[in-house]
């Protein structure tokens, strides 16, 4: 048996079904789509979709609790390390189009770098990181590049199968996180400056098993069999 | 000193936290009421799971809220907010390593006994976990939300062949898959959808 996955149609899709109902269709285009949607079965069937939706929110989500959550993770959100780590704007997602891979060192942390870890020395493979850089001449890749005052940093990471991730700005006697979470396939939630001068190194640490970013301030601090990551910087 | 700081105007410019106290009266209540529907359907859709989509829920909408100038200014904040939600959940889900081959197997034994072929929406959840991670979120905007390839394009900031490669990553996976586990089950002839 075959089977079509399906598709936008011709004259209608599911996302513009959307749009109109929440009122982000004006003027001509709106009128079109809402005249459509009258005879069309396809659509008719988003839009009941969304009225289950909107049943389905109200049973399992009411305003209330979801108020709660929200503020609740607003407040999680708030900066935990004593050195407040300030984040910048991401690119531009047409900027981005004209990024080139940076260049990153690999290390897996040996066993013998700590005691307490495990032998094994696992690798997936596969795991790479890039980072860019937008300052006055554009956004390109970083390649070991002076980082002018001002530029901005972004990092794009490829965790292959790995399952969560930490960055860490490494710098003379501190270090600050930038990330840690779910490793992400492409661009880090947000970008940043580096305001420091001399050295200092981006670390990335990959894994498969939820860490603990804040211990992290050398590449012997990650967890055996993690992919460390490491992109230098200098000013 | 940490050597980093923030760049006012950016999408974060608002730091962490902050929106939870300027939020402008009934500002949440209206997120609420226009778009919490869509973006729980999408997090339910995808992850199968009452908590976890509350959860995801709430992620997406403090990310909005950390991002208001941005979501405020996208044209189609609707699918700002779905594509936000579709990100969210996929990277929950790599994480979580998602067993969509036991689904597969769940669709075979079931199809033993019925001759209807298996609700198109819930294949293509289904088939996105055999999928490159790049490859997923095109395969959702695509056959979900409907959106033309020039509109994927558009929203993801790519160029146009790159999401008809993403595409073809997608079928090429999903055969397979199919071919695996659910023989008898095939997509439609070539490798453009």
């Amino acid at each position: 048996m075959r089977i079509d996955l399906g598709g936008p149609g011709p004259a209608c899709s599911a996302a513009r079904v959307r749009r109109l109902l929440a009122g982000e269709l004006a003027g001509v285009e709106g009128e079109r789509v809402a005249r459509h949607v009258v005879d069309c079965a396809r659509c008719q069937e988003v839009q009941r979709r969304v009225a289950a939706e909107k049943e389905d929110l109200a049973r399992a989500v009411p305003f209330e609790v979801f108020a709660a959550g929200v503020a609740e993770k607003l407040a999680l959100a708030a900066p935990r390390t004593p050195k407040v780590l300030r984040w910048a704007m991401p690119f531009a997602a047409a900027a981005a189009v004209a990024l080139v891979a940076g260049t990153a060192l690999v290390h897996r942390p040996r066993a013998e770098e700590s005691e307490s870890r495990s032998s094994a020395v696992r690798s997936k493979g596969g795991v790479s990181v890039q980072v860019f850089i937008q300052d006055a001449q554009g956004v390109r890749e970083l390649q070991g590049a002076q980082v002018a005052v001002g530029a901005r940093l972004q990092i794009f990471l490829h965790p292959s199968t790995r399952k969560y991730a930490a960055a860490v700005l490494l710098e003379p006697g501190e270090s600050s996180v930038l990330y840690s979470g779910v490793a992400v396939q492409g661009a880090l939630p947000q970008s940043f400056e580096w305001t420091g001068a001399g050295t200092a190194t981006l670390m990335l640490v990959l894994v498969d098993e939820p860490l603990s970013a804040a211990t992290l301030r050398s590449p012997a601090d990650a967890p055996a069999g993690a992919d460390v990551l490491q992109v230098p910087l200098r000013r | 000193m940490a050597g980093l700081r923030v760049i006012e105007g950016g999408r974060a410019a608002e730091q962490p936290g902050t929106p939870a106290r300027n939020l402008p009266p009934g500002l949440l209540a209206e997120l609420y009421e226009k778009y919490a529907a869509q973006v729980y359907g999408r997090c339910r859709w995808l992850l199968r799971d009452e908590h976890d989509a509350r959860d995801a829920l709430q992620e997406v909408f403090v990310k909005a809220l950390r991002s208001l100038n941005e979501f405020r200014s996208d044209a189609s904040p609707s699918t700002w907010l779905l594509k936000i939600a579709t990100n969210h959940c996929l990277n929950t889900l790599r994480a979580k390593k998602a067993t969509y081959r036991e689904q597969l197997e769940a669709v075979q034994r079931e199809r033993r006994q019925d001759t209807e072929p298996p609700e198109r929406r819930e294949l293509v959840r289904m088939l996105l976990g055999a999928a490159p991670a790049e490859a997923q979120e095109v395969a959702v905007l695509y056959y979900v939300d409907e959106l033309t390839q020039a509109e994927i394009a558009a929203t993801l900031g790519r160029s146009l062949p790159t999401v008809r490669k993403r595409l073809r990553e997608f079928i090429a996976a999903a055969r397979e898959a199919l071919r695996i586990a659910v023989p008898g089950l095939e997509l439609p002839e070539g490798d453009e959808p």
